[in-house]
């Protein structure tokens, strides 16, 4: 009865979607780019990229705050709900968040490259994005000086060379000014909390890692491999930290894990919030985290 | 069929001190195992503790003389004391209220986790959370909306595998995954509301985590626990007739629409509390329940009791694994108890 009904509807939808997609597909390879070169991206894919990229989506907020600290932030067409610096990215049509870009959205506003940081998992999500022929450039920063690189490839890859290097070497400097303050410091022993209850942390992997050891401390999970990962509390407990770092910002409040609350850091009251800003975010403001992180943990080295 | 019954029910009353003797015997043995565990696991995990020193401290509640440092103490009375605690009774309340489900129902495979009762708990325990906040004020919302939302999704589920004779197993099954599944969607939605930094902690206690519970949260759960446990217990009786079928219970005397309100309600404080304090710890309610079946036979005077134990040990020994396999990194419970227990369940299904 109504089964060669629906399959001529069936038939019939399935006509219109396929001629759809053969007119989308045509209306992408019309402006065939003329000039393209390949590179290869910081997770060891090879992107072939358009010589001069003249929409760019970011999907981090720190590869934002790249795009804006190398001159490019005029030619940002998209970005996330957490792209929120500098002020200009806030007027900067959102795309979604970082772990739920709309694939839709990003489609209308024909990118030519889209920036991705291996923070928010994109995994499918990139592939489907490069299915349609669209440049995905992922970067994968660990420490400070992966920053510095991916600072410097996006220079490359959206031809801003030369404020991407001048950028990177104001970074150095203020690095090694922090660096060369806390030289003959006794370096403090640090426990970087991500959340309280239950108890996460920084390992090895991660920049918070890095940056800590920069500032003139050593982290107490520094050895432990992965970059953020459930810890246990009783080994938390153990640990003695000197010191105790957590990002402050978001709906967190301040709060120490209940088996760090008999350790020196919370007996010295040594426990300092930075904003998350400047410590979740492997991007060129990651250096004002290193600052801050360095005057708590040796105060006196910038009594000046 | 019903000389059946009368002869059964005479068997029953026959063997009514007999029962309990036997009762008595295997929760000796289950709690002597189950002490063995508490001491095997407070000596476990990712800081080594003198082992003497350890149990020396443990049997003397705490004293000083013993030579543990102030910081080994810290670690075996405020840290993995408490969690053993909360195992105990999260395993136990699991195992109970799976019992209960099963014996009820007269279903195998009735479990909290597979019939989607602990995702019910879970958006409670989300909706709190996300709607009334983290801070300790507001903390007694969370088990309460747990005990809600396990108590609404049990009614749900039953009312959707119920039909003219009950509710038959396969309707069951099939009413619990359209409810988990309904409810999963429901927890999606929830974390995307939820700050991006607070998803990967979630994620970790949705899979059942024994770790992040406060103090006063670990007392509703013992209490919970317990409560939940004698009530499904002295309801023993009237479980095993029902068993025989709704109809031959009626027959014999048992309130049956008061027995289920009784343990819909006491599962669900068991399920609630449990959920509310270390997320959804899975497969517990089926396994443990049918391993102490096997045992000791499908009595639930002896059931009830000896699964609740048996649970309590179950969930320690998980949660040891859990803590120690990585360390000083953890895995979630959950993942330990699922690992476990679906080989177990499929093997069940396939001999069922």
């Amino acid at each position: 009865m109504s089964k060669q009904n629906r399959i001529i509807k069936i038939c019939a939808l399935a006509l219109i979607v396929s001629a759809l997609a053969a007119s989308c597909s045509s209306r992408r390879d019309a402006p065939a780019q003329t000039t393209t070169r390949e590179v290869i991206d910081e997770a060891g894919k090879r992107v072939r990229i358009p010589a001069r990229a003249e929409r760019i989506i970011t999907l981090a907020p720190n590869l934002t705050e790249i795009v804006y600290g190398i001159g490019a932030g005029d030619r940002l067409v998209g970005n996330t709900t957490y792209c929120d610096y500098p002020a200009q990215a806030k007027q900067v049509a959102k795309v979604g968040d970082t772990l739920q870009p709309n694939i839709e959205r990003i489609i209308t506003l024909r990118p030519d490259i889209i920036l991705v940081s291996t923070a928010s998992q994109l995994e499918t999500f990139t592939k489907q994005i490069e299915e349609r022929g669209i440049a995905v450039f992922v970067t994968d920063p660990h420490d400070l000086e992966g920053v510095f690189r991916s600072i410097k490839s996006l220079g490359d890859l959206l031809g801003q060379q030369e404020q991407a290097e001048k950028l990177v070497s104001e970074l150095r400097s203020r690095v090694s000014a922090v660096e060369s303050a806390v030289k003959d410091r006794p370096p403090v022993r640090v426990f970087y909390q991500v959340s309280p209850q239950p108890l996460w942390t920084a390992g090895r992997k991660s920049w918070i890692t890095d940056l800590i050891r920069r500032a003139g401390g050593r982290s107490v999970t520094a050895e432990v491999e992965g970059e953020w990962m459930r810890y246990s509390d009783e080994a938390a407990l153990a640990s003695h930290p000197d010191a105790i770092i957590m990002a402050t910002g978001g709906e967190e409040k301040m709060e120490v894990a209940p088996a760090l609350q008999r350790s020196p850091a919370v007996q010295n009251k040594r426990v300092y919030g930075i904003s998350g800003d400047y410590l979740s975010r492997p991007g060129p403001r990651l250096v004002e985290g290193l600052e801050q992180i360095a005057r708590a943990l040796h105060p006196e080295a910038f009594s000046r | 069929m019903h000389t059946m019954t009368i002869a059964g029910q005479t068997k029953m009353a026959r063997g009514a001190r007999s029962t309990l003797r036997r009762t008595l015997l295997i929760c000796l043995a289950l709690l002597v195992g189950l002490l063995l565990v508490i001491l095997f696991s407070s000596v476990t995990g990712s800081e080594r503790l003198p082992v003497g020193s350890s149990l020396c401290a443990l049997f003397s509640g705490g004293n000083s003389s013993c030579g543990l440092t102030p910081e080994q103490s810290a670690i075996l009375f405020d840290i993995r004391l408490p969690r053993i605690l909360l195992a105990a009774s999260v395993g136990a309340s699991l195992a109970a209220a799976g019992a209960g489900y099963q014996a009820l129902l007269r279903n195998p495979l009735a479990e909290p986790y597979l019939l989607g009762i602990s995702n019910g708990a879970a958006v409670g325990t989300m909706v709190a959370l996300v709607f009334f906040g983290t801070t300790g004020a507001t903390e007694w919302l969370r088990p309460v909306m747990a005990f809600a939302g396990a108590l609404a999704s049990t009614f749900v589920v039953y009312q959707l595998a119920r039909g003219r004779t009950g509710a038959s197993p396969e309707k069951l099954i099939l009413a619990g995954v359209i409810v988990t599944t309904f409810l999963s969607s429901a927890i999606v939605f929830i974390t995307t509301l939820m700050d991006a930094t607070r998803i990967r902690t979630f994620t970790f206690w949705l899979l059942g985590d024994l770790s992040g519970a406060s103090t006063s949260l670990l007392w509703v759960s013992i209490i919970a626990a317990l409560v939940g446990t004698i009530l499904l217990a002295l309801h023993s009786r009237p479980l095993n007739l029902l068993m025989l079928g709704e109809r031959d219970a009626f027959d014999l005397g048992v309130e049956v629409e008061r027995v289920r309100l009784t343990v819909f309600l006491a599962a669900s404080l068991l399920v609630g509390a449990s959920v509310a304090s270390s997320g959804s710890v899975g497969y517990v309610g089926l396994v443990v329940p049918h391993l102490v079946r096997l045992s000791v036979g499908s009595d639930n005077r002896t059931t009830i009791p000896a699964a609740a134990l048996a649970g309590a040990l179950f969930v320690i020994l998980a949660d040891t694994i859990a803590r120690t396999v990585i360390s000083p990194r953890e895995l979630p419970v959950g993942a330990i108890t699922a690992l476990i227990g679906a080989p177990l369940f499929i093997f069940l299904l396939r001999r069922g």
